[in-house]
């Protein structure tokens, strides 16, 4: 315990060593007065030739010291004192760190939750998603596969340790006398094994689940929890799923969820259900609609999971060219990155605007702390004059910086915290694993990092100057409050350029994001979306059968049309924008092909009045009417882009169409194209329109379609009454996925407009930041000329005069500024092209408002101080100086 | 020797005004004045030191436990702090002049003209 000892002792050998000194001074004296000298000449020359006493003394206690963590203690303490001091300047920069910080950190939560999140499975990194290659399209284009391949997959392959396959849909629950619609999965049995985790009641499914009449599922934890209030006994009970007993087999454990997908699937069942029947899923290999995810052996690379399925894939590809001639190879994909794939560039882009924010307001606090800096040259001086070193100062310095940036990151925490409810509030659901975004560990590690980093960035350029200048001349200088040389304005202009330069970049990208954003709104969907409300009820196909099914709703659209305020009804699907597709292929009479290389089409299922409802444009021959129906011959609409396709030179009405669908009367009929109708955007606003056709639902029963509703009114409002309406006709019958067409609408493009919006906000920020540093500078400038310009003025300059060169050197520095911004921005925006819809990414109108912007702001933070320069008294200055 | 922070004399190398301090107190215990003197005149006033610059060597010794101070009063009745060599700072001083002479000569023998 020597140390401790020391640590209290220290306090008189530091007095030992003090009065040692003093001795040793005063001896010398007395030797050189002995020599001849006078006291007073004595005195001086012993205090000459001894050296600096402080620094002495301080280099002597050293050796007593840990220097490393005491010198640290002293600078923090005498870091807040300062802060203390200066509330004012030192609470701005602070709220301005905060913001960078906060901002950064907020966006880096979604980044951390999305994309560098490992997924919570065992040894993530070796599960893989996998899919074969459409080689019929150009570029890589996965294509779902077949329960057929996937069986063969996945007995032929040796590079995987498991294989599972899922299928999402929606299922009808009964329970307690009332139904509801849920999101399930069918799996494959060794699903939960390739994921690796196992339930945590109950047992797991096993390779006889996936024979016909195995009715078993698995639960979710909160669908346990809510449905049926965590009863331990709930393994073995059977519950009613689509008008059939499924017996429970298990429970998986809380918060396991995968799919990732929004709403999370309540259960899973196993994929029996798919190959029963008359002709079963399990046995169509054009039925290319499975997700496949797998786990790589140990030790394999993705390149030989690759190569071993591509071997697979090309061998059923000659097998069975109807089916398979086109995906002669597998696509094999890291899951993560599968899952984050389409997220990916827009986080990005958005981390990189916030990490210009964060640098930008760097900028600006190490040119407040300059000019503060400045302000304090005569106290470093001072303090070097008695003796303080360089490197201490310096230290100190950086240590305020730090101290700063600390407490502004202790802020931005604060704000990231209510950035990241907001950002979630407004971001897209469909994002996997968006809403877990938090404030956690890591993201306090990162703020940590962050503010340390930021602290010594802006520190740094204030403790550079210190490096380089000399205490004498600070000071006269500060003597005469004319701080600061030439270093020192260039390294301030630089800061401000600079400033000038990421804000442009800033509000140029948002510029650009929002000006697509506002042509994705103004694009015409091809359809009517306003007072429309959609809807479906989950009828049981193993309730009613197919003409039943068809009569349900042909009397419930008759129904609905009787309700007060309801213009029109049909029904239809898929809905555009409701991420619902299928694409089917299908042969033109007289345009032979072989079954393999068939082109397919996206297919849509519609009732009558269904165009007119959507007011989707009937461009020739005629709609669907009552004549479409079963006992009608069976027709198909097409639409322009369909007609444009593929029969350019011909006239498409009355041409004969195979499409490859049945739904078990009518199979795979030879269809008559009746009509022509407009294209409309399906999958997203931005989207072109692709090749489409129209059944008719009697003759194309394939699922639950969409009601359509337009009305008079506010359609959300007529809610209630259509729900009264369809359990007048079925009270067991559930409703679920009402919503208007507008919010579909607004769904569609609520990616572009978070994007946009945010950006917006960063430019925001930036802006009013860039004008902050300029007005700062250039009042600092002010202050420092007064006497220059007091001379000037007392010489004959007038205040305008003064006021232009203010103004000037502002217009100068951002001048400067914009161009540095413009140029990098022309470099910079081709990295969003991919996210830009119908506007370049060197856009000049945008590139050249922005300028036009910036240049404005500049001079009105310009003008302030300049007027300030411009009132001074010439004879009131004089006389100050 | 764990406990010597580097010096920041310039114009000396590491530990060399250690060294001349342990030698000095070798021949016998002084204050810091004296040291200085006897150093000066050693070196016939070669060795310029700034004389400030003895004190931090000699707390850095202090700590090591090569010297040993205390208080007294000296001939001339004046209170002065006296250094003495330690059994530590004897064997200390030998293994530095050894290891410097080993240098000293390695240098010599490198600037010295080659034997043809």
């Amino acid at each position: 315990m020597i140390w401790i000892k020391q640590l209290l002792t220290r306090k008189s050998i530091y007095d030992d060593l003090a009065e040692e000194i003093r001795q040793h001074i005063d001896e010398k004296t007395e030797a050189l007065i002995a020599d001849g000298m006078s006291r007073e000449e004595a005195e001086r020359a012993a205090k000459r030739e001894f050296g600096n006493v402080t620094h002495i003394e301080e280099r002597g206690r050293e050796a007593w010291m840990w220097p490393l963590v005491e010198n640290l203690c002293a600078d923090t303490k005498f870091a807040f004192r300062q802060i203390l001091k200066n509330f004012g300047f030192a609470s701005t920069v602070i709220l301005i760190l905060a913001l960078g910080i906060g901002a950064t950190a907020a966006i880096f939560s979604l980044v951390n939750a999305v994309l560098l999140r490992p997924l919570p499975f065992p040894e993530p990194d070796r599960l893989v998603w996998l899919s074969q290659q459409d080689h019929s399209a150009p570029g890589v284009v996965p294509e779902s596969l077949s329960y057929p391949d996937y069986f063969d997959w996945r007995v032929q392959n040796h590079t995987l340790s498991g294989m599972a396959s899922y299928l999402g849909g929606g299922v009808t629950f009964q329970h307690d006398g009332t139904s509801q619609h849920l999101d399930a999965q069918s799996v494959s049995a060794n699903f939960f094994d390739v994921l690796g985790v196992a339930p945590m009641l109950g047992r797991d499914f096993n390779w006889e689940d996936e024979k016909p009449g195995h009715h078993v599922v698995m639960l979710s934890y909160s669908f346990w929890q809510s449905e049926f209030g965590s009863a331990r006994d709930i393994v073995g009970r059977t519950i009613q799923i689509d008008d059939r007993s499924y017996t429970v087999v298990g429970v998986m454990p809380k918060g396991f969820q995968f799919p990732f997908e929004h709403p999370t699937p309540a259960f899973w069942r196993s994929l029996s259900g798919d190959a029963e029947g008359k002709n079963p899923k399990t046995e169509q290999r054009g039925f290319d609609v499975l997700d496949v995810i797998g786990r790589v052996k140990p030790g394999v690379t993705i390149d030989q999971v690759k190569a071993d399925l591509s071997l697979i894939a090309d061998n059923l590809a000659r097998q069975y060219p109807d089916n398979n001639k086109q995906y002669s190879s597998a696509l094999v994909e890291p899951e993560l990155e599968h899952m984050t794939g389409d997220t990916r560039p827009a986080l990005r882009m958005l981390f990189g605007a916030v990490v210009l924010v964060l640098l930008l307001v760097c900028a600006n606090v190490a040119g407040l702390l300059l000019a503060r800096g400045s302000r304090r040259s005569a106290e470093f001086a001072l303090r070097a004059a008695i003796g303080a070193s360089r490197a201490a100062i310096l230290r100190q310095l950086l240590m305020e910086a730090i101290v700063l940036a600390l407490c502004g990151g202790a802020a931005g925490v604060a704000l990231a915290v209510g950035l990241v409810r907001v950002f979630l509030q407004l971001m897209p659901v469909e994002i996997p694993r968006m809403q877990g975004a938090t404030v956690d560990a890591g993201v306090l590690g990162f703020v940590l990092i962050l503010s340390l980093v930021t602290g010594l960035l802006f520190g740094v350029f204030p403790a550079w100057r210190i490096l380089r200048w000399a205490p004498a001349n600070a000071l006269r200088e500060g003597a005469r409050s004319v701080a600061g040389g030439r270093g020192q304005h260039r390294l301030h202009n630089g800061l401000v350029i600079s400033q000038t330069a990421i804000g442009m970049v800033l509000l140029i990208a948002s510029g650009l994001m929002m000006r697509s954003f506002l042509r994705i709104l103004n694009v015409d969907p091809g359809f009517n979306s306003r007072h429309v409300l959609t809807g479906r009820v989950g009828i049981s196909f193993d309730k009613l059968n197919r003409d039943q099914h068809v009569l349900f709703y042909q009397q419930l659209l008759t129904r609905l049309s009787a309700v007060p305020g309801v213009q029109s009804v049909s029904a239809g699907w898929p809905l555009p924008m409701s991420h619902n597709s299928a694409s089917i292929s299908f042969n033109i009479q007289g345009h032979p092909v072989a079954k393999g290389d068939e082109p397919s089409g996206a297919l849509s299922v519609i009732m009558p009045g269904y165009l007119e409802t959507m007011q989707i444009p009937l461009i020739a021959g005629r709609s669907f009417g009552t004549q479409d129906g079963l006992t009608g011959p069976p027709t198909i609409l097409i639409n322009q882009a369909f007609a444009r396709k593929y029969f350019p030179q011909e006239n498409p009405i009355r041409q004969h169409i195979q499409v490859r669908i049945g739904d078990g009367f009518f199979e795979q009929p030879i269809r008559e194209v009746v009509g022509i109708v407009g294209d409309i955007r399906t999958k997203a606003l931005s989207a072109d329109a692709e090749p489409q056709f129209y059944l008719s639902y009697a003759q194309a029963v394939v699922t639950n379609p969409y009601l359509v509703v337009r009305t008079s009114t506010d359609p959300a409002a007529m809610e209630r009454t259509i729900y009264a309406v369809i359990h007048d006709l079925d009270k067991n019958v559930p409703v679920y996925q009402v919503s208007t067409m507008e919010d579909y609408l607004s769904k569609s493009a609520a990616q572009p407009r978070f994007q946009a919006f945010l950006l917006t906000g960063f430019a925001g920020v930036a802006l009013v930041l860039a004008a902050i540093g300029l007005y700062g500078l250039l009042s600092y400038m002010v202050t420092l000329r007064t006497l220059e310009i007091g001379l000037r003025m007392a010489l004959g300059a007038r205040r305008a005069d003064v006021l232009r060169m203010i103004v000037r050197r502002g217009l100068l520095l951002s001048l400067a500024g914009v161009g540095i911004g413009l140029a990098v921005s022309a470099l910079l925006t081709r990295l969003m092209e991919g996210m830009l819809f119908h506007i370049r990414p060197i856009d000049p109108i945008t590139f050249a408002l922005t300028a036009a912007l910036f240049l404005m702001v500049s001079i009105a933070a310009s003008s302030m101080p300049a007027y300030r320069a411009a009132r001074l008294d010439p004879m009131k200055t004089l006389r100050d100086q | 020797m764990a406990n010597l922070k580097k010096t920041e004399q310039r114009d000396l190398f590491r530990g060399a005004l250690e060294m001349m301090i342990l030698r000095s107190l070798m021949d016998e215990p002084m204050h810091g004045y004296a040291l200085v003197q006897h150093i000066k005149q050693r070196s016939n006033e070669l060795l310029q030191v700034e004389e400030g610059s003895l004190y931090p060597a000699l707390q850095r010794l202090l700590k090591a436990g090569l010297v040993k101070a205390e208080w007294e009063i000296s001939a001339s009745k004046r209170k002065v702090r006296t250094y003495r060599i330690t059994q530590a700072g004897k064997r200390h001083l030998e293994q530095e002049v050894s290891s410097f002479e080993q240098m000293l000569e390695g240098i010599t023998r490198v600037l010295s003209p080659l034997e043809s």
